[in-house]
């Protein structure tokens, strides 16, 4: 079980990421704050059909991976299979999970949507061996990877657009991290 | 290729992207849209024209990295395949420019990368490069207004935050923290 205070020591610096989910914060108030603007321009069809909609589709959808690459790792840390090493990216892999949870979570509830929460259950099949674990931890990267690449221009709202920008960002990183350790080509 | 006797210094992200910003500035200014379809997209095409420059800077870094024979058969390989993504994107980038009416910016007659020395120095400098373009295109993907030119630019970003992870491997540096810009 990766507890929060294990998380605290093995996830640096603390303090970036307490910054990074005010940065979240933001982001959802600014998402907000340009659907006002839609809104007080007379725009409202727009946003309301193209916008707000369809980012809430792809924002709900988002979430969804989020939470299912959250319990992945949670699974990986449970298993004692990882080595220490591993375990360590592991930790801040799902740090950036967590943080792209939240922050979507911020983003629906700004558009007034209650954020789904995790799954009870997932299978993720049998883990037998650390590789098993950097398996499905990189398959479900590769799936995010494909996922954001593509609905990412399918977004209309900017503040959300830039958020599903880095949160990109961070799953190519992870995927290319974890091919590496799979001695899956990069190139 | 032109060098100096300086120790290399990478090109840092916020170097690049205060360049970036410079051109992005510049080229808005002295373009004046002739169209309407110019004229809408202008913030597009200065960002296009910024990235563009970005992958002509980074296309001579690989051809300087692969001249200089000091990069292992390995690295050769990496190198040749990152150039290569980066060529693609000059053109991508090339024929969006030209479509929308703007003018594709040239590469420079020469680049300096400082002394090349080893190995090493060309991963750092690579790397530098590659994290500066994923900043760059990262700060700018949601100011770009043309959906099918956002399409064309979510691939590039997720080449240069591969290439710069792959870089940072090699260089042992820390892959756990999130690009930040």
């Amino acid at each position: 079980m990766i507890t929060e205070k294990r998380e605290m020591h093995l996830v640096e610096p603390v303090l970036e990421d307490q910054k990074m989910r005010r940065d979240w914060f933001r982001l959802a108030a600014t998402a907000s704050a340009g659907a006002m603007i839609f809104l007080l321009t007379g725009n409202t069809k727009k946003l309301y059909a193209q916008s707000k909609e369809g980012d809430l589709g792809i924002l709900t959808a988002a979430l969804y991976l989020e939470n299912e690459a959250v319990a992945a790792y949670q699974a990986g840390a449970e298993s004692k299979l990882l080595s220490p090493g591993v375990l360590k990216v592991a930790v801040a892999f799902q740090s950036d999970h967590k943080y792209h949870r939240d922050g979507l979570s911020g983003v629906l509830k700004s558009f007034g949507v209650e954020p789904q929460g995790p799954e009870k259950k997932y299978d993720f099949g049998s883990l037998h061996s650390e590789k098993d674990i950097l398996h499905l931890a990189r398959d479900r990267e590769h799936g995010a990877v494909l996922a954001y690449g593509t609905l990412a221009s399918n977004i209309l709202t900017k503040a959300v657009l830039n958020f599903g920008a880095n949160v990109l960002v961070d799953e190519v990183r992870h995927r290319t991290v974890l091919n590496a350790a799979l001695g899956i080509p990069n190139y | 290729m032109s060098t100096t006797n300086n120790h290399p210094k990478p090109v840092s992200r916020r170097q690049v992207l205060k360049a970036g910003a410079i051109s992005a500035a510049a080229g808005m200014i002295s373009s004046i849209p002739a169209t309407a379809r110019e004229a809408r997209f202008a913030g597009d095409l200065a960002i296009l024209n910024v990235a563009l420059g970005l992958e002509h800077q980074a296309i001579a870094a690989y051809d300087a990295g692969a001249k200089s024979k000091l990069l292992s058969a390995d690295q050769l390989k990496i190198a040749v395949s990152f150039q290569s993504d980066h060529k693609r994107h000059r053109d991508a980038l090339t024929g969006f420019i030209k479509r929308f009416g703007g003018t594709p910016v040239a590469p420079k007659s020469s680049y300096d990368f400082g002394t090349i020395t080893s190995a090493a120095d060309i991963v750092k400098l690579a790397q530098g490069l590659e994290e500066g373009a994923a900043g760059a295109y990262l700060a700018n993907a949601g100011n770009l207004q043309n959906r099918e030119i956002l399409n064309a630019a979510v691939p590039i970003l997720e080449d240069e935050v591969r290439h710069n992870t792959v870089f940072k491997n090699l260089l042992g540096m820390d892959v756990t923290g999130r690009l930040k810009y």
